[in-house]
């Protein structure tokens, strides 16, 4: 095995990546299949099932992860979790999950020299799951430590940002964390499990996602092996654009915490193959490029005041995101929402920062983008889709979610959308689908009801810096920190951090 | 000057002879330049289309921050590089990277800096044009370093939230009295809440090691060995050697166990961390490997602690260990969360029994070679682009300046047995080599949060 290794490294190296990219949908009776071969020495599976947190069932919510969670780090009928895991060691490989709202993907990669022990073992995962009551005992106190600890306690940016979605979202089927809420989680039980897998886990649901340097006959084995789940029929549900009571409101969570981290934002009735999309896709990266220098509110916030460690905007559920750079694929959604991310501030700042995204948001609804950033925006976009799909995993991500969404091969998408694309075009995006009058607001905070009190008041929020400021700067901010924030009191909530994700 | 190396020579021989070379883990063709100020080339061309992956590793981190009150100063000249030289402003610097559709951004850590960025090829030289000018030329006014500075405390705020983060800090600071490694790469609270106004310092550590015989440039993708050169030249060439030398203090043998508590205001799982003193970095002694080996093997997924403590028994939801490679002696740190305050105690001293059954029994033979594997193919498999070739490599080369570091590491993986990983764990792991660091929650946290 070893000598075999070294060969295919080597020949990756000399060969390497000329590879041969195209998205088949291949018939193999129900299964659907997006295939990615190439001559790399690596196999990434992804095998998706279209289906997600939006279809658990009432009362039942965190039902789609923790099923997800059972297949992928649970036992099988056949061998125990630990012992799939001392199978897996000596491949240094995994098998990983991720829940959204509609999709539930499972992922992993091997080296080619292992693809048939590798498989096995996810296939018998897969297919013949174990559903043991140990696993179930621990993957359960997981979730329901990842939503009391990891999100409410452990990390403000995260747990504002998911909040937002949960406000923006309510009693809509997309209300809800993909890891579900505490009080559901604490009630399932492995029948409700067993049941989750039996109706959603169907050929109809089925896509899977194969590239690398795989054998030609290896993808009909796979549809053949996986014809042993149910038909079951293509799920259909339409998820309709949330109506939002008019006005904005705001909800502030109260924690213990030495800063104040800010989310924004409001649903868009446009998603990724929408005629508008590549125009607000621009915007956003104008706006907000994630994690980068490169977009005006970090220029504004960050680069010209210091105020925080960094300021962006989305137009796609982006979760993590102080972790990575680039987006997780296999996140598609029917509903999307325009969001703006202030990270922590001081506390004595939060009220003029919310102030200032507000007034720079404002202008950009007012005044659009010129032909200078709109250029500059498009050429940038056209060149870094290569980077966001640098890695044959992220390839495979994207192929997939281009099939969702119905469209081409996402670079060639990108780019051809984006040499069509006007400046007029962008700035009439920005009025179609950009408002200012109903926002949704999440603010964490350990002084919540001061905070609430300065906003409802609209009182001044004056700044000082601990350097001097360009004298245009400190005239804006004159204006910035009597902004008005449009917002009833009766609209803004104090809510503790333990009521959250409950 | 040009050291081109043997891995490239494997490439002219038939496959058939591939297998009997020496197995080499990190399998790509590299050149490797010296320019004669001290600044280092390594080139790795590609086939992966399009992009370039341009990394320029400093080797000086928060190990670097001597001088008492100046914790924090490596990670802040980071920031530092991204405000403005000579011949850019900040504003045209994006300008640029933008229209190179460029992923740009920078790490620091203990022992280095790391400036990366993946990029249209086309835009390279413009690049290497303004990267040089920065490293070269950098100039920021009071003004700008001071707003800044307001940035790096939002960066410190927004970690604060997260108690690992705060068991991490407290456990450098307790294990570690006076070699660097005893603050974090964030530096202390106090000294950045100073940083405003240390301008007058922060030049000073420019001065000192942002020179080219601390810097290697590490070229990854759709690039010639030719051309790469060629830029690093053109733009590089005119770089001032340094003559500056850190006295980085040495930690002095630790004499008895410590411990420190950590109390935590909000609500939290309780945390446990064990760590004991372990050796530097070596691809030429036998230490650093065999603990490396041995930290998969007892703390691993696969380890029988994980197995009970986390799988079995239930009583922990992480169980992670830490063993980073380092220019001087670093910990070996083993961290647990614990699901019932109760059983703390029970999870530390299941813990330490591993410590102390790995300094008397031998490992399985079979799990030792799972082990080479696991660790071979994990290298394997994380170099999946351009981006991923070069950012494997810029650790390495930070320590020791080549990619050939990996190959022999993974060489010395080779060789270790079951009796070099005891006679290690016996001499590391005693009992005044020890620091433990527990954290919980306050005792009025929930209260405090619940009852307004």
């Amino acid at each position: 095995m070893r000598r075999n290794f070294t060969a295919l490294v080597l020949l990756c190296a000399l060969f390497g990546p000329a590879m041969v990219f195209g998205q088949t949908k291949m018939k193999d009776g129900q299964i659907a299949t997006v295939l990615l071969p190439n001559r790399s020495p690596l196999v990434t599976f992804r095998i998706l099932f279209n289906t997600g947190a939006a279809f658990d069932p009432p009362g039942k919510e965190g039902l789609a992860s923790l099923t997800a969670a059972m297949i992928a780090k649970g036992g099988t009928r056949t061998r125990s979790y630990e012992e799939i895991v001392e199978a897996m060691y000596p491949l240094a490989t995994s098998f990983e999950w991720q829940v959204d709202k509609e999709m539930t993907v499972f992922y992993g990669t091997t080296h080619l020299d292992n693809l048939e022990r590798y498989y096995a073992l996810i296939r018998e995962m897969l297919l013949d799951p174990g559903f043991r009551e140990e696993d179930f005992k621990r993957l359960k106190a997981d979730a329901i430590n990842f939503l009391k600890i990891n999100l409410r306690q452990s990390n403000d940016e995260e747990l504002g940002k998911e909040h937002l979605y949960n406000v923006i979202y309510a009693d809509h089927p997309y209300g809800h964390h993909n890891m579900g809420r505490v009080s559901a989680l604490e009630k399932l039980s492995l029948d409700d499990v067993r049941d989750f897998y039996r109706r959603n886990y169907t050929q109809a649901n089925l896509v899977i996602g194969l590239a690398g340097g795989y054998p030609p006959a290896f993808v009909s084995k796979m549809a053949s092996d996986f014809a042993k789940l149910p038909l079951g029929e293509r799920t259909t549900v339409r998820f309709a654009t949330p109506k939002l009571e008019p006005g904005t409101h705001i909800e502030i969570i109260r924690r213990p915490t030495r800063s104040t981290a800010i989310s924004i934002g409001f649903p868009i009735a446009v998603k990724r193959g929408d005629p508008d999309w590549p125009a607000l896709a621009l915007v956003a990266s104008y706006f907000g490029q994630h994690r980068s220098s490169n977009s005006y509110l970090y220029q504004r916030i960050r680069e010209l005041r210091g105020l925080n460690y960094g300021d962006y905007a989305y137009i796609e559920y982006f979760p993590r995101g102080m972790f990575q750079f680039t987006p997780d694929p296999n996140l598609a959604r029917q509903q999307q929402i325009f969001q703006i991310w202030i990270r922590p501030v001081e506390p004595q700042n939060a009220h003029f920062t919310l102030r200032l995204a507000l007034y720079e948001f404002d202008k950009l609804l007012r005044d659009g983008l010129t032909r200078e950033s709109f250029e500059a925006t498009r050429e940038f976009l056209t060149k870094y889709v290569d980077v966001l799909t640098q890695t044959q995993d992220a390839q495979l991500g994207y192929a997939l979610d281009s099939r969702y969404y119905r469209i081409p091969d996402f670079a060639t998408y990108v780019r051809e959308q984006l040499k069509r694309l006007t400046l007029e075009d962008v700035n009439r995006a920005i009025r179609k689908h950009l408002r200012n009058d109903s926002l949704r607001i999440v603010i964490v905070t350990e002084d919540a009801d001061a905070l609430r009190a300065a906003i409802v008041g609209n009182r001044p929020s004056p700044i000082t810096y601990t350097s001097p400021k360009p004298r245009e700067i400190l005239e804006e901010d004159k204006a910035i920190e009597k902004y008005p924030i449009n917002v009833k009191p009766e609209h803004v909530r104090v809510v503790p951090v333990e009521r959250v994700f409950e | 000057m040009k050291a081109l190396l043997a891995c490239s020579l494997l490439l002219c021989l038939p496959l058939a002879m591939l297998a009997q070379q020496k197995r080499k883990v990190f399998p790509y063709d590299y050149a490797m330049d010296d320019l004669p100020n001290g600044l280092r080339l390594i080139t790795v061309p590609t086939d992966y289309p399009n992009l370039v992956a341009l990394y320029i590793v400093v080797a000086a981190g928060s190990r670097n921050e001597v001088e008492p009150g100046k914790s924090g100063y490596a990670h802040l000249f980071e920031h530092m590089m991204f405000r403005g030289s000579k011949n850019f402003t900040p504003e045209e610097r994006d300008a640029i990277l933008k229209r190179a559709g460029a992923s740009s951004n920078a790490y620091t850590t203990d022992d280095r800096t790391v400036y990366h960025e993946v990029f249209s090829k086309d835009d390279l030289e413009k690049i290497m044009e303004l990267e040089a000018d920065r490293f070269l030329r950098l100039q920021y006014s009071p003004e700008v370093y001071k707003t800044e500075t307001g940035a790096v405390l939002g960066e410190y705020n927004k970690n604060s939230s997260n108690p690992i983060f705060k068991l991490y800090e407290t456990l450098r600071a307790t294990a570690f009295r006076r070699h660097t490694y005893a603050h974090t790469t964030m530096g202390f609270l106090e000294d950045i809440k100073d940083m405003p106004n240390q301008y007058d310092y922060s030049i000073q550590f420019y001065k000192r090691y942002y020179r080219p015989e601390y810097t290697t440039i590490i070229l990854v993708g759709d690039v010639t060995h030719d051309r790469a050169l060629e830029l690093t030249r053109r733009y590089f060439g005119d770089w001032q050697r340094g003559d500056y030398r850190p006295e980085i203090p040495s930690e002095p043998p630790q004499d008895r166990p410590r411990t420190a508590h950590v109390d935590w205001p909000a609500q939290t799982l309780p945390l446990v961390a064990i760590a004991f003193r372990g050796p530097a970095y070596a691809d030429d002694r036998k230490d650093k490997a065999a603990l490396d080996l041995l930290a998969p093997i007892a703390f691993g997924e696969n380890s029988d602690l994980y197995q009970k403590l986390v799988l079995r028994e239930q009583k922990a939801d992480l169980l992670e260990v830490e063993f980073d490679n380092k220019i001087d002696p670093e910990l070996f740190t083993v961290y647990a969360r614990v699901k019932n305050p109760q059983d703390v105690e029970y999870v530390r001293d299941e813990i330490l029994k591993t410590f102390a059954r790995f300094t008397r029994e031998l490992v399985d033979q079979k799990r030792l070679d799972a082990t080479r594997s696991h660790l071979r193919y994990g290298f394997a498999l994380a170099m999946d682009s351009s981006e991923a070739i070069a950012s494997a490599l810029a650790p390495f080369v930070a320590l020791r300046r080549t990619p050939e570091t990996i190959n022999r590491l993974y060489a010395l993986y080779d060789q270790i047995t079951p009796e070099d990983i005891r006679e290690t764990a016996a001499r590391y792991f005693t009992e005044k080599n020890r620091t433990i660091v527990t954290l919980a929650a306050r005792p009025d946290a929930t209260r405090k949060e619940g009852g307004r």
